[in-house]
């Protein structure tokens, strides 16, 4: 359908989206690694547990690890291999995490579900939970959760937007597997029992946006080109004009929205009976000799992967899983890739600011780009001082969505995102105490 | 791999924007204003300006070479003294001490170089954290005072600025009222010179004072003088008495231009504040709206409301509460200007400045998507 506008909300930052480096670069699948190191914690929820042990011989695909609880998701071998040991290693984050390690044989032997062929919406969902797929625009919320909401939903919208800079797989995968991401939208739908499919795609993509229009059933949406574009409630209200409510889910609003990248992940988790093990990532960044989008499986070492992109072309200042405004900074490069890595960005020092913050001007830029239309200079005013419950109560510090438009936006180059996580962490600390 | 990476959280890239370059188009956009002030008045207003930002700069040096402990250096300890006390025994003694004497300009010389280098580590401190507001407040002190006024009582009223009100509360970003506001209104308190006005020497009218009074309107034109000035007159500042950087106003909406071009301010604040304040005037004076354009252009009306009630350290910082604030700025204005002969503008802005916290606290902003408490309290019953 012809594409329409998106709805204006206040808030949000343009920001040099750097995508030139990495857009036109296609997605290439990378030689497989020689060995993979799988975290067990995948997704939100608890880390599932292991039921493969030292020695075992896997088949990509095969179930390696059972999801624990509601929203956890199960893991699968990403190569054909054996399995090595189970170990406790070091994540991004900065705590341990269990891996499983698999050596790769080189065997490429594969073992997939069995392709469903016209499925119902039961098998759908069922072939979602058992595919282990997750979301992954970033949060790894386990798709199958999302695909069974307690309240009638009527609105399904792929999330194409793609605001972070430097990031452009969404892209790749938006205009090299344009039908692939529809019929994934349409199983999705048909499993929610929706009619109405919505993508939002940015006006930096135009070939996407032609791309999807010439499919009938799906709704385009032309969104400005503003970050946090692709923020779930941004995103819903540029839409559908529908506001979530503070603390609900956007299912309350009769919304269910899915990242496109996971639309290909279900459509081929129904068509191949292929698991989610495998990521498709952007590597970008001025620091790095070939910026690429590549596909890896599940558990490659980012130092293998920097090293296929031709490795370091002058010392970067930063490395970043993720995209530069929510990504996580790294040190080593020993860590691995999960379901939901949706990149590694080598910075420069030019790129990455490094700059001292200096005294806080009070200027308001900060609450004048909030897209939740938050104060963040509230919160880290009393939360430097050690003042909690104004820094909630004036800050508004609980709806932040961590978007980091406020720090980017910063002339004095506060660390706001910190005093917001802090504040965050000892309202938590304080609930469950008081509990 | 190598160990210059950094971790740090998100966002890991920022704007090129730094309160230094927001200080520095903030001079830019007060250029216009300085430069006509300075060929409208000449000498006088090249040294007021001067003045005031010499001592504003030297102001915020001193108190913060002072405040960081620049001063806070010693040139004896016990050793140096316990050494002199042996040398004098030793000289009553008759006995020689050349070799303490020795000893003890050492240790002198040792304390002497630790006592410069604290003190020229404050300077490098200065220096590092220097970003140009002191001497935006200077700038703008020495737009708004009289052209007639003494260079000594505008090094006083800079100094007390930038002293009074802004360090003492705790520099860039802490004070409560707007430095050069109440810099002028303590320089109007205080020194007589404040309240006369030359008039430009450039155009109709040449030289002469006008005696007290500051505002156009309540001179000539409310008392139904026939030798009102045109308006061209007025938006130009030819021949018109006032302050040094108030008098044109062409310049002001350049540097307005600027502002909003580099979007330091919004543009709506000036022109809600302003308008307000021309309209509230008209309604006041039977809605007679040829009063409009004289009124908005004569007096500090139109510098205070883009570079003084705009000053983002105390300004409201909610969209309502930003409203709320120039449009009772601009009522308030108009109807002080009503009462009282005396420039009142920067009074409103010291009063309007004041009540910012009260506003902030009162109409807070509601998140993207908030939900009224007492629906909230409903669905849970």
């Amino acid at each position: 359908m012809k594409a329409v506008k998106g709805s204006f909300f206040f808030g949000g930052v343009h920001i040099r989206d750097n995508k030139s480096l990495s857009k036109d670069a296609s997605i290439e699948r990378l030689p497989e690694p020689p060995e993979v190191k799988i975290a067990m914690s995948q997704s939100l929820g608890r880390p599932a547990v292991p039921c493969v042990s030292a020695g075992d011989k896997v088949a990509k695909g095969q179930l390696i690890a059972r999801g624990d609880g509601a929203i956890s998701s199960d893991v699968f071998a990403s190569i054909s291999g054996e399995v090595t040991g189970i170990e406790t290693l070091a994540n991004e984050c900065g705590n341990t995490d269990t891996f499983v390690a698999i050596r790769g044989d080189g065997e490429g032997r594969e073992q997939y579900l069995p392709p469903l062929s016209d499925p119902s919406p039961e098998e759908i969902v069922k072939r979602v939970r058992d595919a282990g797929i997750v979301g992954l625009g970033g949060a790894g919320f386990p798709t199958a959760v999302k695909l069974t909401p307690k309240m009638k939903v009527d609105t399904f919208i792929i999330n194409g937007a793609e605001c972070e800079p430097y990031l452009t797989r969404d892209y790749r995968i938006m205009k090299e597997h344009t039908d692939e991401v529809v019929r994934g939208a349409r199983y999705m739908a048909k499993a929610l029992g929706v009619e109405n499919i919505m993508i939002g795609i940015e006006l930096n993509k135009p070939d996407c946006i032609e791309a999807f229009e010439k499919y009938d059933d799906i709704k385009v949406v032309a969104l400005r080109k503003i970050y946090p574009m692709g923020g779930e409630k941004q995103l819903i209200y540029s839409a559908t004009k529908r506001k979530v409510k503070l603390g609900q889910l956007p299912a309350d609003a009769g919304v269910i929205v899915n990242n496109a990248a996971t639309c290909l992940a279900v459509c081929e988790a129904v068509e191949l009976g292929k698991p989610d093990c495998e990521a498709i990532l952007t590597v970008s960044g001025r620091s790095i000799a070939r910026p690429a989008n590549v596909c890896v499986p599940v558990g490659t070492p980012i130092s293998y992967i920097v090293e296929q992109c031709g490795g370091e072309a002058e010392a970067p200042k930063k490395a970043v899983l993720g995209g530069p405004m929510t990504g996580v900074a790294v040190k080593s490069y020993d860590l691995y890739i999960k379901k939901t890595s949706s990149g590694v960005l080598l910075l420069t020092e030019k790129e990455a600011a490094a700059d001292e913050p200096t005294a806080c001007l009070n200027c308001g830029l900060c609450a004048d780009n909030c897209p939740m239309h938050l104060m963040p200079m509230n919160t880290a005013f009393y939360s430097s001082a050690g003042d909690i419950d104004n820094a909630v109560k004036l800050g508004g510090t609980m709806y932040c969505i961590e978007c980091g438009v406020c720090e980017y936006v910063c002339p004095a180059k506060r660390p706001l995102i910190q005093a917001i996580r802090n504040t965050k962490a000892a309202v938590r600390a304080r609930e469950k105490g008081g509990k | 791999m190598n160990s210059s990476i950094v971790i740090s959280t998100p966002p890991h890239i920022k704007s090129k924007r730094t309160t230094k370059k927001i200080m520095l188009d903030v001079l830019i956009a007060l250029a216009p204003a300085a430069i006509c002030g300075i060929v409208y008045f000449l000498l006088d207003a090249l040294i007021l300006e001067i003045t005031c930002v010499a001592f504003a700069v030297l102001a915020e040096f001193v108190y913060f070479f002072i405040a960081k402990g620049g001063l806070n250096v010693r040139f004896a300890n016990r050793d140096t003294r316990e050494l002199a006390k042996k040398i004098r025994q030793l000289k009553k003694q008759g006995q020689p001490y050349n070799e303490e004497q020795k000893q003890l300009t050492a240790l002198r010389a040792e304390l002497r170089k630790q006592a410069f280098a604290k003190s020229g580590n404050v300077c490098k401190k200065w220096a590092c954290q220097f970003d140009f507001t002191s001497v935006v407040t200077g700038l703008i002190l020495a737009l708004i005072i009289s052209p007639a006024t003494h260079w000594y009582e505008a090094a006083i009223g800079a100094v007390f600025a930038i002293v009074v009100v802004k360090m003492v509360f705790g520099g860039t970003g802490k004070n409560i009222a707007n430095p050069a506001a109440v810099g002028r209104v303590f320089m109007m308190l205080s020194f007589t010179a404040m309240t006369t006005y030359t008039a430009a020497h450039f155009g109709a009218i040449d030289g002469g004072t006008v005696a007290a009074g500051a505002t156009y309107l309540t001179g000539p034109l409310k008392d139904g003088n026939p030798d009102a000035m045109s308006l061209l007159d007025l938006f130009l500042g030819t021949g018109l008495a006032g302050c040094i950087g108030e008098t044109c106003k062409l310049a002001l909406i350049v540097g307005y231009l600027y502002l909003v071009i580099r979007r330091v301010i919004k543009w709506w604040q000036p022109v809600l504040y302003i308008g307000v304040a021309g309209l509230m005037s008209v309604a006041l004076n039977g809605f007679d709206f040829t009063l409009f354009l004289p009124y908005i252009l004569s007096g500090g009306l139109m510098f205070g409301g883009i570079f003084m009630m705009t000053d983002y350290v105390t300004s409201p910082k909610g969209l309502y509460a930003q409203i709320v604030y120039y449009a009772v700025g601009g009522i308030l204005t108009a109807v002080l200007r009503q009462v009282t002969p005396i420039e009142v503008v920067s009074f409103v802005i010291v009063v309007m400045n004041l009540i910012v916290p009260l506003l902030d606290n009162f109409i807070r902003r509601r998140p993207f998507g908030y939900v009224k408490e007492k629906k909230n309290k409903e669905a849970e019953k």
